[in-house]
């Protein structure tokens, strides 16, 4: 699908997402309970700032470094034994792999999760350029996806947070489920099918969570155990990574594995932590050819730039987590596969402002993403960067008034201005306020509230009411003149404590 | 072997970063703190024990510890458990000395199929043999008390397979090889890497039985990997 | 002790009795109160709408008016406003003319609840009210200034105040500043989400440090019907004080 799921405007995938209730249900009960397993888990390590501040020196130095570390990596991947492509966008990624596809005669893949996989749309090219092609997704969500005529995730590690088992259930009954909606029967019937479609499989794509650059093994984390029998089986293993994804030792790779179980499930580790590369001598399973490819697709646009800290992510899905606007628009209300505070802020810078300009205003700017992100990405200070750009660098429309916001900058830079909007408030608004019954005490005045407006105070008359400023006879400066006026003069006045 | 595109591909990199190539050398990486290293690192062998049998059993791991002698009689109460079906076991002679299994291997090939992660045999027949096996018995080569996870390096005669495709699954550890964390093990085995002394394709960190949350993010323990684990932890002799 | 108010944007064009409640507070402990009237806002508004440039002005405007008196501390009556100015040095760092002065504006700013507890060690303000009620704790107040104790150390000792637990506390209003205005239909949703955890306490009272996070969440009770009062915690601390009752913490919060 590329990066980019919807091309509708965010209004309109907010409406469609505030309709779907299913869906917001699941993603709150998933964030309230993954908030505790998170949280449990990092008390349980303890001192997790510091663990934090040593994860992002990690990434920090992985990205300082970058291109010695890729060529370290990609030095050691060949002296093991397996070739590695420098895919500059996702077309050239895409060519190498359905090269190697059409090399090895390769006939039935097996993919596990990835998503720099989605990110370059690879399945779906794979399978138009080759007929005959059979490609199966092997992590369950990704599988149900797919088997839903490739519905679009929702969540970077829980895809499928959007269904309920009743639609699995639909699902799986194309395929020849015959059972009930129970969970566990479920995935043992998606274990049964896709167990047979491992067996044949002769060709296994990986994605990779971390890439080893001083022993050029790749490093994998799950949960099913998909993956490494994506890596087990087929005699070709195509590894697919960002650039970034790189670290310099395994020591490296270990410490963020842990940080990254922590932050994504609220696991120590998860059920499968693996180091692998092609296969050595005197082993007869794993892959006897094995393809890394680098694939940049615009992450360098962020290298060198004030975005540099985003290609610190670990993929951890804990500013998801957290976010209470994903919360409520869920994945598919961001329109990228990569959704929630890490989407707003990289989709843009993967995918171009022109398809995500709107996504840096959708967010209160509450800092949780930055606070819970295991390798101390500000990815709140990166929505407002994106905002600076959009509105000082490009000069683009992004629905705020410019003319209004131009006002209140100049409003709130020059005293006598402000002054002016003090005295004039209660006049200025008083048209547009009405009397009502006053609910929220101590703070609608009895003669009335501001229930609609023009530009911003429309945008927040919608919602709530706003009270009618106070005369300037009974504004708090006036209040502090006069207050202080009858006090003794401040150099006379002697502290009491 | 090939690498494709590589220079211009980091050149550009450099370019944007803003400075050259080839500079990592000059700035030594240390870390900021050592608590990947510290973290439990003061725990007695009993405490890892205790710490092991804990974490392992909230992943839903059966844990077992048991002196030399009793080894086979764990390992029957355990197939019992399991039922009949094929049984799969790596091939390796020395481990299997090592913990005194040939007379029990032997007595228990009477009574079911017993077969092997054969080095010589193919890739297809070693699939097979997994895929076929209800059970398999394999050797750990560490245990990690912090999150109840057991470590497998791939080796001739025990390939990657054969800890994913039978369905049940038993691994054996040595006591004496409990460790606090991963830190400790991924040191151990970068270290032996480096110096040739570990020559293998794939490490697996194996915490529990596969599972996954995706369907209404309901636990289902038990997914592509084996649907159960079990753990038996050997005193050292 | 000198101390200059932080009145905010929002208290001057809104909330007088928020800006009164504060400074009879502080000055029944001991600090002489002043208002420069050059003050206006910490510009957040524009700049947190992506306006840097045209922030400047207001950023200046506000670091030269805060440091017009020589004062010992500056205080504010909201976490997320005293957030933004501790941000001054960073955003002021290459501006030669203003670095020294931010760094010198953000070290003496605090939030009110903050400065009474933290600076002057107030344990009991002396208050009573009489009620159930619930605090909200701002996002900008935990995350940014990292001020997540005092409002409920101090709260705790309101004479006759019953404080209840809010559910899902961390979670955003949904003011946000602007983004409340431009994002409507996002903001409303989590507004409604935080105004039906508070009904959940059946709390009487809603105590915030944030005024704007008060008027989002008041502006929709209103709007909804359900009945709430809406008090600052410098109203809460200054309701029915007897002076006899206040009391010093015997060691000071690190």
């Amino acid at each position: 699908m590329g990066i980019q799921t919807s091309d509708k405007p965010l209004l309109e995938r907010v409406k469609e997402s505030e309709q779907d209730k299913f869906m917001q249900a699941s993603v709150a009960k998933a964030q309230d309970a993954q908030h505790i397993k998170r949280e449990d888990s990092r008390a349980l390590l303890g001192n997790w700032e510091q663990w934090r501040e040593l994860g992002e020196q990690i990434r920090q130095r992985a990205l300082k470094y970058l291109p010695d570390y890729l060529e370290q990596f990609s030095d050691n991947v060949e002296k093991n034994g397996g070739d590695v492509f420098f895919a500059a966008t996702e077309k050239d990624a895409v060519d190498y792999i359905e090269k190697i596809v059409k090399e090895t005669g390769a006939k039935r893949i097996v993919k596990s999760k990835s998503m720099v996989t989605t990110e370059i749309d690879l399945d779906k090219r794979l399978l138009a350029m080759n007929k005959g092609l059979q490609l199966m997704e092997t992590d369950l969500a990704e599988f149900i996806l797919q088997e839903d005529d490739w519905d679009e995730p929702t969540h970077i590690v829980f895809p499928t947070l959007h269904k309920n088992r009743d639609q699995v259930r639909e699902i799986f009954m194309k395929l020849g489920y015959e059972g009930d909606n129970d969970p566990m029967h479920l995935a043992r019937f998606a274990r049964k099918f896709l167990r047979e479609y491992f067996l044949q499989a002769d060709l296994g794509i990986t994605g990779c969570n971390f890439a080893v650059a001083d022993n050029g093994m790749i490093n994998l984390v799950t949960n099913e155990g998909n993956a490494d029998l994506t890596m087990a089986i087929p005699k070709t293993q195509i590894v697919v990574m960002g650039m970034e994804r790189i670290v310099p030792t395994m020591n490296d790779a270990e410490i963020l594995d842990n940080m990254l179980c922590r932050s994504a499930v609220g696991q120590k580790l998860t059920s499968y932590v693996t180091f692998e590369k092609g296969q050595v001598a005197g082993e007869t399973d794993g892959p006897e050819h094995f393809h890394v490819v680098i694939v940049d697709n615009n992450r360098s646009r962020a290298l060198g730039s004030e975005f540099q800290s985003i290609l610190q992510c670990i993929r951890c899905g804990a500013c998801m987590n957290v976010c209470p606007v994903y919360r409520h628009i869920g994945g598919h209300g961001y329109g990228s596969i990569y959704p929630g505070p890490l989407g707003a802020v990289l989709s843009p810078i993967l995918g171009g402002y022109q398809a995500f300009q709107e996504l840096p205003y959708a967010s209160s700017l509450c800092g949780a993403c930055t606070e819970v992100c295991p390798v101390k990405i500000p990815l709140h200070k990166l929505l407002i960067e994106h905002r600076r750009i959009i509105t000082d660098q490009r000069h683009m429309q992004h629905g705020l008034n410019n003319l209004m916001m131009e006002a209140i900058g100049i409003g709130t830079g020059f005293p006598w201005l402000f002054r002016t909007a003090v005295r004039f408030g209660h006049l200025g608004l008083k048209p547009l306020a009405s009397k009502g019954e006053v609910h929220a005490e101590n703070f609608i005045k009895p003669e009335g509230s501001v229930k609609g407006g023009p530009g911003l105070v429309g945008g927040w008359a919608d919602v709530r009411d706003l009270p009618l400023p106070p005369k300037n006879k009974d504004s708090f400066r006036q209040w502090f003149a006069k207050h202080k006026a009858n006090q003794p003069q401040p150099g006379d006045q002697k502290a009491n404590q | 072997m090939t690498i494709y595109n590589r220079e211009a591909f980091l050149d550009r990199l450099s370019e944007r970063l803003g400075t050259p190539r080839h500079q990592m050398d000059k700035e030594p990486f240390i870390h900021r703190n050592q608590l990947p290293e510290e973290t439990l690192a003061d725990l007695s062998s009993d405490e890892l024990l205790d710490l092991a049998k804990n974490t392992s059993e909230a992943l839903h791991v059966t844990f077992q510890v048991t002196d030399q002698t009793g080894l086979p009689a764990i390992l029957d109460e355990y197939l019992k458990r399991i039922g009949a079906g094929q049984l799969i076991l790596p091939t390796e002679p020395d481990q299997v000395a090592d913990y005194q299994l040939q007379d029990w291997i032997d007595t228990v090939a009477k009574e079911r199929t017993v077969k092997y992660w054969d080095p010589k045999a193919d890739r297809a027949t070693n699939l097979a043999t997994s895929q076929d096996s209800m059970v398999a018995i394999g050797f750990g080569d560490y245990l990690l008390a912090e999150s109840g996870t057991i470590t497998v390096p791939t080796t001739p005669g025990q390939g990657r397979a054969f800890n994913f495709l039978p369905t049940h699954y038993l691994s054996i550890v040595k006591r004496s090889h409990i460790l606090p964390r991963s830190t400790q093990v991924t040191k151990i085995y970068d270290d032996k890497i480096k110096s040739g002394e570990l020559v293998t394709s794939n490490i697996n960190y194996i915490s529990g039985p596969s599972n996954s949350g995706d369907i209404e993010m309901v636990l289902i323990v038990g997914v592509h990997g084996p649907l159960d684990m079990t753990y038996v932890v050997v005193n050292d002799r | 002790m000198k101390v200059v108010i932080f009145s905010t944007c929002v208290v001057d064009l809104e909330f007088p009795n928020v800006g009164i409640a504060m400074t009879e507070v502080l000055e029944r402990f001991g600090c002489d109160c002043y208002l420069p009237k050059d003050q206006i806002c910490c510009g957040q508004p524009t700049f947190n709408s992506g306006y840097a440039k045209g922030t400047q002005r207001a950023f200046r405007n506000q670091i030269d008016a805060l440091l017009s008196v020589d004062a010992d501390y500056i205080v504010g009556p909201a976490g997320s406003c005293v957030a933004m100015i501790r941000e001054f040095p960073e955003f002021m760092k290459d501006d030669p003319q203003y670095a020294d002065k931010a760094r010198e504006v953000a070290a003496k700013t605090f939030e009110f609840s903050q400065f009474l507890w933290r600076v002057l060690g107030v344990e009991n303000a002396g208050a009573e009210l009489d009620g159930r009620a619930t605090y909200h704790r701002s996002c900008h107040m935990t995350r940014l200034l990292g001020e997540s104790e005092s409002p409920y150390a101090l709260l705790a000792h309101v004479k006759g105040l019953e404080m209840i637990p809010l559910e899902n506390a961390h979670d955003c209003c949904g003011f946000g500043g602007t983004f409340s205005a431009k994002e409507p239909e996002i903001s409303r949703q989590m507004v409604d989400a935080k105004v039906g955890h508070i009904v959940d306490t059946g709390a009487e009272i809603l105590i915030s440090c944030d005024p704007g996070c008060l008027m989002n969440i008041g502006g929709r009770f209103n709007r909804l019907g359900k009945p709430i009062k809406i008090m600052h915690i410098a109203e809460v601390l200054n309701s029915n004080v007897d002076e006899s009752r206040i009391s010093y913490l015997k060691q000071m919060p690190v």
